[in-house]
């Protein structure tokens, strides 16, 4: 009867095919990662993976901007800008609104593996395959082929059984973990699990998907007791019960990634290989002077004994979204762009210090769509959500922006009172090369090239000098003031 | 009264399949709020009141200042905004200079029910220099629509693609608000 009833039950959940919505990754208490044959072990917070552990074994690096709250992961070229608790990540300059938040953790900041593997291995050139314990770091991009997969459990008295039925058939085996529940290893496919109701089980907590594997958590005293791969139709059943308890091993603490060396101060000459910017009637291009003042500013600032670096220094082009990266990366005390203006209008001369704003998104605007967008029947979430954390995430930024302001102010009166140079005053505008960066930064246009009498003085050796001395002290006159 | 009843029979028939197809058609033809764009209307034959418009124009100081004309304005935003730009394209009437450095074209514009503009221009025939020429095209357009409509964002498409940006400065990859920073005094 017993039997009768268990067949009746698992024919039943079967054929209702229940479908989990778990979000919440179940990771075991340790997790190994490798890369290019080093090894980390780590120890999941909240189901969550340290990123620094990631960072270091790939030997790429994680700073942290403390007046931004924002970490910068940076590997070769890339760069990956997030915060805790923010559903939004900077992916090479690019915003991307994300499922899961990152959150706070020891080593500092933790992603969920999903996570980890689209936004910060995929940017990097590396994706999860699954290895038994963990995870191998390898290059390229995941080639699993998606499988939908649908759980549903049978709870009785002594046991459960776990149903994942499969939208095609797979390879898989299934091990029981050390430190307890299950995985269900499936290489080379991406599983991905559908979420219209909750599984609920008192002995299965959830099921969640990572990269060619299922994590299935179980709760305490709960294992593994048999398993089988089954077609017509395809899926994978369990056999669940009561197990002696398995030690759990100590975790290994992984080091975090430090930055050595004093910050620099990262100083871009706009502009830059074919791209020349703005051309005087003397053939003077924006872009080569550029080159000139900024190799000046940054004698300058050394001879002052300030670290510097420049975000070119030669002809070679660079894309606007990089150049804040380059300081992002380097977690830069100060981040400088110069630019030399033109206007149609050709009396207009002076120079001007602009920085960041956020425009709409920080503006009442903002405010208004959001109330719109809340106020009004039919609204999706998604969007709703979408507006709200870019404001936060603005939100989070304005510390920055009051530095910047402050800088963009020291900066334009030293060029004032130095050069007196017509005051163009600061300002703000939502420029493409300040926008992602996590530290104070201003763009200063040193004057116009389209100007006769202002051409000339900026071809001169002489006043490039002074323009780099007058940027120079004030950038000092900022960093005293910090 | 059986005749009366297959008439009563076959009217309710016909009201349910009216309604039927009321409701199919109705629920396959509700797009996404944020995706109904108003557009333009057609032309009417009423000419539009003469109203006060503020528009904004280069001063030999390189920033925005106002110039205050009366022109024919209409009460709906699309055909307002057209007034609007065509002002500018127009340019000054006094001193100051325009802000438009070529004679773009107003390809087409959409009105969002958030209140954004989409301006899409043609695009300059030739690659535009300088911060300040750049500054100097967008806010104009941005500061003119915005004062004289009851839209809250402009963002300007050039030749139907969106920028990131015109000159190597301000980003265009979003709507813009008012910027007073850039209005002279």
């Amino acid at each position: 009867m017993a039997a009768m009833r268990k067949t009746v039950f698992f024919a039943f959940v079967t054929a209702l095919v229940i479908v989990g919505g778990l979000q919440a990754q179940a990771l075991p208490p340790r997790l190994e990662f490798r890369h290019q044959g080093l090894r980390i072990e780590t120890t999941p917070v909240r189901n969550h993976v340290e990123v620094s552990s990631i960072m270091t074994l790939l030997g790429g690096e994680a700073a942290f901007s403390a007046s931004a709250g924002v970490w910068a992961l940076s590997l070769g070229d890339h760069l990956v800008q997030l915060a805790p608790d923010r559903r939004l990540v900077l992916v090479d300059g690019k915003l991307t609104e994300v499922q899961d938040a990152p959150i706070s953790s020891p080593g500092g900041i933790a992603v969920r593996l999903g996570f980890l593997d689209d936004y910060i291995l995929a940017p990097f050139g590396f994706h999860l395959e699954t290895i038994v314990g963990g995870y191998s770091i390898v290059p390229g991009v995941s080639s699993g082929k998606p499988v939908t997969i649908r759980p549903a459990a049978a709870d009785f008295s002594a046991t459960t059984t776990l149903v994942l039925s499969l939208d095609r058939k797979i390879e898989a085996s299934v091990e029981a973990r050390p430190g307890g529940g299950v995985v269900v290893l499936m290489p080379g496919s991406g599983p991905r699990i559908e979420s219209a109701n909750r599984l609920r089980s008192r002995r299965v907590r959830s099921v969640v998907s990572g990269p060619g594997r299922i994590e299935v958590d179980l709760s305490p005293g709960v294992g593994l007791i048999s398993w089988n791969v089954l077609t017509g139709p395809n899926r994978i059943v369990m056999e669940l019960g009561t197990v002696p308890p398995t030690p759990t091993p100590a975790p290994i603490i992984v080091q975090q990634v430090t930055r050595s060396g004093p910050r620099p101060i990262v100083i871009d000459p706009g502009h830059g290989g074919p791209d020349t910017g703005a051309i005087g009637a003397s053939g003077l291009t924006e872009k080569a002077l550029t080159l000139v003042i900024a190799r000046r500013l940054a004698q300058a600032l050394r001879n002052a004994g300030h670290p510097v670096r420049l975000t070119r220094d030669g002809d070679g082009g660079r894309a606007l979204t990089d150049r804040a990266a380059v300081a992002n990366r380097l977690d830069a005390r100060v981040f400088v762009s110069l630019h030399a203006n033109a206007s149609t209008v050709a009396s207009v001369h002076g120079a001007e210090t602009y920085y960041m704003s956020l425009d709409d998104r920080a503006s009442d605007e903002a405010a208004q769509s959001t109330a719109d967008l809340e106020n009004r029947a039919g609204g999706s979430f998604v969007q709703e959500s979408s507006a709200l954390e870019l404001i936060l995430w603005d939100m989070a930024q304005s510390e920055v922006l009051n530095e910047s302001a402050r800088l963009a102010l020291r900066v334009q009166t030293r060029l004032n009172a130095l050069l007196g140079l017509k005051d163009r005053g600061v300002k703000q505008a939502p420029f493409v090369v300040l926008t992602g960066a996590t530290m104070p930064a201003v763009l200063v246009e040193v004057g116009f090239l389209s100007n006769a009498k202002e051409r000339e003085q900026l071809a001169s050796p002489e006043h490039q000098q002074a323009l780099a001395d007058a940027i120079a002290l004030g950038i000092g006159d900022f960093l005293v003031g910090r | 009264m059986k005749g009366r009843l297959i008439v009563i029979l076959l009217a309710g028939l016909a009201i349910g399949a009216l309604l039927a197809w009321l409701l199919v058609t109705g629920t396959t033809q509700v797009a996404p709020v944020e995706d109904v764009i108003f557009a333009e209307p057609p032309p009417t034959a009423t000419p539009a009141p003469e109203q006060r418009i503020t528009l904004f124009f280069a001063g030999d100081d390189g920033l925005l200042h106002p110039e205050i004309r009366t022109a024919p304005l209409p009460e709906e935003t699309t055909a307002r905004i057209r007034v609007v730009f065509g002002e500018l394209l127009a340019g000054p009437r006094g001193a100051l200079q325009p802000i438009l450095p070529y004679p773009a074209e107003l390809r087409t514009l959409f009105v969002t029910p958030s209140g954004r503009v989409y301006l899409d221009l043609t695009g300059p025939p030739e690659p535009l220099e300088g911060s300040a020429t750049e500054l100097m095209m967008i806010y104009g357009l941005v500061n003119s629509i915005l004062l004289n409509t009851d839209v809250i964002a402009v963002q300007v498409l050039f030749d139907g693609t969106e920028n990131v940006t015109l000159t190597g400065h301000l980003d265009l990859s979003r709507p813009l608000v008012l910027n007073k920073d850039f209005i002279g005094r």
